[in-house]
Parts: C-alpha cells; structure tokens; sequence
C-alpha cells in the first residue's frame, strides 16, 4: 500500500511539483495518473521510488515513510518497486539477457553480478520473464538491434526479473506506434492481474486510460484534480483535468490494431 | 515547374560591418607584424637551401642499407616505448578522468579539481618531460617510457573525461531504480558505454605517440631519436634516409591498423 500525507514538493528553483497530494493506492490496482505535460505526473511516480525527494509530508510503502531513507533503505526500497521509463534505459552495447539480468542487480551481491556468476534461479527467471513478453527469441541480440516496442518489452522482463511488488511506468508508450503502445500496455496489464503487482502507469493518451485503468488519478499543476474508478470517468472528467476541451492528439488510437 | 526566389537575407548592421572590417584588418596586421618580426633573410636561406638540395636530398634518397640492422632495432624500441608509454597513459588517465568527469563523483570541487590537474599535466611538452625524466632515471629508454606516459595522460585523461560525460545517464538512473549499488552501477550501465571509446583514444594515442617517442632520443631518452642525432651530427645524410625510411614505414603500417582497429570497436 502507498500512502501519499500532505506530499509536496518544491524544486531547488522554486517551481512547485506537487502540492499537497493526498491519496492511497491498494495493493494490486492498476492505477493511470492522466494530466498535461509539467503537470506533476513524473514527479508524483519518482517520488514513490525516491528517484526524486519530496520536501514536505510523509510518504509511506507498505507503512514505512520513505522520506527520510537514505542509501541502504533506498536500495531496499527501489529493489521491490521496479520501473519502466519512455525511452526503455536499456544497455543499447549490452545483450538482452544481460540487460534483463540487471533487474536482479539490487537482489545479487557485488562481487557475483561483476563476475557475471548468476545464479541458475536469475538465469531461469530472466528467460521466463523474457518468455512472457514473447521476445525470448532476441536472448543474445544486442539492444540496439531491437525496435523500440521490442525494447520496451525487453524493459518489462527487466522489471519482471527483479521480482517486484509495485511497477511505476512513466510514460512507457510516449515513443511508440499506436498498434505497439497497445501490446506494451496489455502486457502490463496482463502482468499487474497475473502476478498482483501494483501498477502505477504515467499517460497523456485519455483512450488508452480509459481503456487498461482501474483508477484514474487526473493531475494538473501539480495537485490530484480527479481520483476515481474508470467508470466515473467521461469526457467531462477529462476536460476538467486538462482545464481545455479535448482534441485529436489526446488520443492514441488503433484499439483495433492491436 | 514554378521556380521560388529565396527571401532577401536580413540586413548586416553598420555596426557589424564595421566590426567585420576592424577584425579583418586586425589579423592582417598581427600576420604583417609576426613575419617582419621573425626577420627572415629569404635570399640567404634560398641560396643556402639550393646548395644542400644538391647536397644532402640525393643522399636522403640513397640510403645505407648496411645501417638496416642497427635502424630497425632502435626502431623497434622506440615502438616499444610508444606501447609501455600509452599503456601506461590509458591506465593513468582512467582515475583522473572519473575524477574529473562533473557526472560521476557527485561533487563540483571534485571535477573541477581533477580538470586542474588534467591541464597542469597537459602543460608540459613531450620534450620537456623527456628532458626531466633523463635527468631523473638516466639517458635511456624507461625515460622516455616516463615521459610519454606522463605526456599522454593529460590528454588522455581529458578525452576520457569528456566520454564519461556524455553517457547516457538515463540508464544510470534505471540501474538506480531497480536497486543497484555504486559499483554495479558502474560495471552494468557506465563501463558499456564508455569502454570502446576508451579502447580507440588509446589506441589513437598510442599512434601519436609513434611519432612522439621517434624524436626524444634526441634529448637522450632512447629509440631512433639518438641515431637520428648522430646521423645528423655526422652529415651522415645516407644513414638518415635509411632512419626516415623505417618511421615512414612503421607510421604507416600502425595508422593503418590502427584506424581498422578502431573502427571495429566503436
């Protein structure tokens, strides 16, 4: 369970990211956080995982505020909340099965990963997590050789290998094709229902929002303007969080691809 | 097909172009004033290059091949200061680059601290440090190892510094994210980016320092510098061509192998 007291936080150059956010985010949801771009979406995901550091409030995973960790609880920390970036973040000169066995980085002693003497069960999860988004054929490519939906998948087995409870997504299908950011998204949703893992997943495409989410959290200028199930959710809903009416290139599209 | 006249380009200010005229006058100036300075005598350094073309080229051209022994052993050592020399540099260079690269040691003062060093070293010329490490160690070639080694360093270390730099540190923040500490973030996101560039300066470096080590012997810091001393001191101009054959050949042959090397790395 993630709880979000008061949260807010200011950078150093005085913009405001969050203000005051309160919430609570179940075990197992899928969560999608909509909002504009500079609207705190990022801010709010990474500083669940203390990739940024709120400057008021209490955040608390899994009862334990995370906001006064430093490096060996962040460590603890961020090995049972995986995450998924827009530009996938893998090693592009590393293989595959190298860059999915880093998932196991924050559970493997120093010496063993720099000596590459994985053990058998990090070997075995690495392939199955690949086996599970259906790119195990590409084991031994470099990343590089890999288009951008099959890099993204590739950063999902990576999150899967770490064995984590929660999965943050930040903007995971910003880069891709329509027919690609529907795969990736179902995989993520297939993942979150399968193995219960709470997914918090970044988006500014009000379709696919409507479409995976259990919840809906609108955001704009850095506080929580909608919190709701997906069935409360119209088009009203949106253009109060966008504060504009909604246009074309809201939407992604290509339901039907997929 | 309806050909398109481009839009006039905006006007330069008065104030510009005179700026322009002022610089351009300026340089010509400072080349005018440098060439009368240096006070060259072209009729006597004419008269006297056309003597020794007679004298010297032809022998340049001929060379003595009875010297082929003596030349390609000195050659070969100087090849081998050039490797000991670069290698030493490529090891040097890696502490002082993470030290000075601004994205690594999490620290301002750090990286500034480590690029003073970096130019301090890089202030000395080759001949310099050749010229101290033969004082330091004797006349032979572990000073000319030293000083090439030093003199590699500096900029070495800067060129490493300035790939560490540009890494991808959105993949540092991934291995972050998923848990890894310092050391496995820099065997599993910062040594995959940065190792191929590093390996193809070194070896670069160690081209330039071919052609570095080949002239410190003559301030007594071993390899085919000395002979070229002697040969000179000596008028002996048909030794010479023998020496100038051997360092064109192996430049030549190592830049080769070189640039094929470095091209299948990066």
């Amino acid at each position: 369970m993630i709880e979000f007291k008061d949260v807010s936080l200011v950078y150093p150059n005085g913009t405001e990211g969050l203000k005051k956010i309160n919430t609570t985010i179940k075990d197992g949801e899928f969560v999608v956080i909509v909002g504009l771009s500079g609207a705190g979406k990022s801010t709010f995901i990474r500083s669940i995982n203390r990739l940024v550091t709120p400057t008021s409030g209490s955040l608390q995973v899994d009862g334990e505020d995370i906001l006064n960790y430093r490096s060996g609880n962040l460590r603890k920390l961020r090995t049972k909340v995986g995450m998924i970036f827009q530009n996938y973040n893998l090693v592009k000169r590393s293989n595959v099965l190298k860059n999915v066995l880093a998932g196991r980085l924050g559970h493997t002693g120093t010496l063993r990963s720099i000596l590459n003497l994985y053990k058998k069960e990090d070997i075995s999860l690495a392939y199955e997590s690949l086996k599970r988004v259906n790119i195990d054929e590409k084991i031994y490519n470099r990343a590089d050789e890999l288009s951008g939906g099959q890099q993204q998948r590739v950063s999902i087995a990576r999150v899967l290998t770490q064995k984590p409870k929660y999965i943050l997504a930040d903007e995971p299908v910003a880069s891709l094709d329509p027919p690609t950011s529907h795969q990736v998204m179902t995989y993520l949703k297939k993942i979150n229902k399968e193995d219960n893992i709470t997914t918090i997943v970044n988006l500014h495409f009000i379709d696919m929002a409507m479409e995976y989410a259990d919840r809906i959290i609108g955001m704009r200028a850095g506080e929580v303007v909608f919190d709701g199930p997906v069935s409360e959710v119209s088009e009203k809903t949106f253009e109060e969080i966008y504060g504009r009416s909604i246009r074309e290139d809201d939407l992604r599209g290509g339901a039907d691809e997929s | 097909m309806e050909t398109y006249s481009l839009p006039p380009k905006p006007k330069n200010s008065l104030y510009k172009k005179l700026k322009m005229i002022i610089i351009t006058l300026l340089v010509i100036a400072l080349y005018v004033w440098t060439f009368v300075s240096i006070d060259i005598d072209w009729g006597r350094a004419i008269e006297r290059a056309a003597n020794n073309f007679q004298r010297v080229i032809p022998k340049l051209f001929s060379p003595d091949w009875t010297a082929t022994g003596e030349v390609a052993l000195s050659m070969l050592e100087t090849v081998f200061i050039a490797f000991a020399g670069s290698l030493m540099a490529a090891i040097l260079a890696v502490p002082l680059a993470f030290l000075a690269a601004h994205n690594m040691m999490g620290g301002k003062i750090f990286s500034t601290i480590g690029k003073w060093i970096l130019s301090a070293v890089r202030a000395f010329p080759d001949l310099i440090l050749a010229i101290l490490f033969v004082v330091a160690v004797g006349p032979n070639a572990f000073a000319g190892v030293l000083a090439i080694a030093i003199g590699s360093t500096g900029m070495l270390g800067k060129m490493f510094s300035e790939i560490i730099e540009s890494i991808d540190m959105e993949v540092v923040q991934a291995m972050e994210a998923n848990g890894a500490n310092k050391i496995q973030i820099l065997f599993y996101a910062v040594m995959p980016q940065i190792i191929p560039e590093f390996l193809s300066f070194a070896i670069y470096r160690f081209e330039v320092d071919i052609r570095a080590s080949s002239i410190l012997g003559i301030v007594g810091a071993g390899g085919i510098g000395t002979m070229i001393i002697f040969a000179s001191n000596n008028r002996n101009w048909n030794e010479m061509g023998t020496i100038l054959l051997a360092i064109i050949i192996v430049v030549t042959i190592i830049d080769f192998a070189s640039s094929r090397i470095r091209n299948k790395i990066v």
